[in-house]
């Protein structure tokens, strides 16, 4: 590239748009690097033809302006936050216009999980911080629900392990199942839409269920949006997102957190057959206390009607015996007793003779056998 | 006056009985008290043997049923 220069009192001079050209033009020709830095003033709006940031070297902090079409940026879908490590693949720029040089961005990643981690603790130690994840918080399970919101994706497993588990214990479960994304940038705002609705049409437990996934995969589940529509939802929520290591916030928010979407199925109703033969027994106890009480008083009954027959005539049997006594006492206080014994009673007259009567007194004689007169000598 | 319940119609009964059998009654008294007991204990005996075939139809109306009440849900 030839640029044009003039001669000044022996100077070789460039205009500034000629300069800038030719710096333009001997940029172009450098190859497309890496560049490893922390996103800074991260700029992206609507209107704007390109995202701007300031890539950051955090150890000199040495800085990089950085522009990437917009179109382009938003297509990565990787809802980069500031503060966050990354590689941005790209070739320096000059804008001729102003001077100013920065790097222009083909691809941008991630780089590393440690600055995901990072930003994922932070979100946990802020949400924490507001209570969200408290214990006291935590809501019991309906015992029986009327119906079960469930959130899974429509990958297949997780949706069938959780509907076998409540039909296989409780068969006449209602549910009623929102299909979202589960997965990648719309995933969370989907799921926490999904949850609130399924509030609003009378769901009165909702299972937040997903068969398992890399960490990448489950990023979804930890997203603030989600967690904030969980600590908001009216009624209880049951997180069953299968994973290895990393807790997702999700299960942190939950009302109670199952292992697998299966567990959560188990979790969410009662077992039919169990419930069925407890109140088979309550029933069956019920019954038997019944004809207990009944047996109890009918020997009651029983026990008073026998003695309410004997005791009449054991009283008349008492009364006879005292009359019986008194009537013995009183035989031996009648002077029959003596006569019996040989005595006899002599009556001259009315009158009871106790001295020898002159001789010749008519008298009368009472033995024991009978009456007879007698005269005296 | 009302019909005695079960339960007051028992313990007039009871009264009864412990008072035969203590013999502390006057013998113009003592047939009155027996008829008295024994209708105490017709009366009874015919609660008791109501209430026992209300339960015995009760269990056999809900032995009909197969695996018992359906659970509902409120």
């Amino acid at each position: 590239v030839k640029v044009a220069s003039t001669e000044v009192d022996g100077r070789k001079v460039f205009t500034v748009r000629a300069f800038n050209q030719g710096i333009a033009s001997w940029l172009e020709r450098l190859p497309t690097v890496w560049v490893e830095g922390e996103v800074t003033e991260l700029r992206r709006q609507e209107q704007w033809a390109a995202v701007y940031f300031t890539l950051k070297d955090p150890e000199s902090g040495a800085c990089l302006a950085v522009q990437m079409k917009r179109g382009l940026f938003d297509g990565l879908r990787l809802g980069l936050e500031n503060g966050e490590r990354v590689h941005v693949y790209g070739r320096p720029v000059l804008y001729e216009q102003r001077g100013d040089f920065h790097l222009r961005a083909l691809t941008i990643e991630r780089y590393g999980l440690g600055a995901h981690l990072a930003a994922l603790e932070r979100l946990k130690q802020k949400l924490a911080a507001e209570g969200l994840f408290a214990a006291e918080r935590k809501r019991p399970l309906p015992r029986i629900p009327r119906l079960i919101g469930l959130v899974t994706g429509n990958d297949a497993a997780a949706k069938r392990d959780v509907l076998t588990a409540i039909t296989s214990r409780f068969p006449p479960a209602n549910v009623v199942v929102a299909e979202t994304l589960v997965q990648g940038p719309k995933a969370a705002p989907a799921m926490a839409a999904a949850i609130s609705e399924l509030a609003t049409r009378g769901a009165d437990v909702v299972v937040v269920a997903r068969g398992g996934g890399s960490f990448d995969d489950l990023l979804a589940f930890s997203d603030e949006r989600l967690v904030r529509a969980v600590a908001a939802c009216p009624v209880p929520v049951v997180s069953a997102v299968g994973h290895e290591q990393d807790t997702p916030l999700l299960d942190l928010v939950a009302d109670v957190r199952a292992s697998t979407p299966t567990a959560a199925g188990r979790l969410v109703v009662p077992d039919l057959a169990e419930l069925q033969a407890r109140l088979d027994r309550v029933r069956s106890g019920l019954e038997r206390g019944a004809r207990r009480v009944l047996e109890r008083h009918e020997a009651r009954l029983a026990a008073s009607h026998e003695r309410l027959r004997r005791a009449p005539r054991l009283a008349l049997e008492r009364r006879e015996a005292r009359l019986t006594t008194a009537h013995g006492r009183l035989l031996a206080l009648s002077p029959r007793a003596t006569l019996e014994r040989g005595y006899a009673i002599v009556r001259s007259g009315d009158a009871l003779v106790r001295e020898p009567p002159p001789a010749g007194t008519e008298l009368a004689v009472e033995v024991a056998g009978g009456r007879f007169g007698a005269r005296s000598e | 006056m009302t019909e005695p319940s079960f339960e007051e119609a028992q313990a007039e009964l009871e009264r009864i009985v412990e008072r035969l059998e203590r013999g502390e009654v006057e013998l113009e008294e003592l047939t009155r008290l027996w008829e008295r007991g024994e209708e105490l204990y017709r009366r009874c005996a015919e609660q008791l043997s109501l209430a026992q075939g209300k339960v015995e139809e009760l269990a056999r109306r809900l032995s009909r049923e197969p695996g018992g009440t359906e659970p509902q849900a409120p």
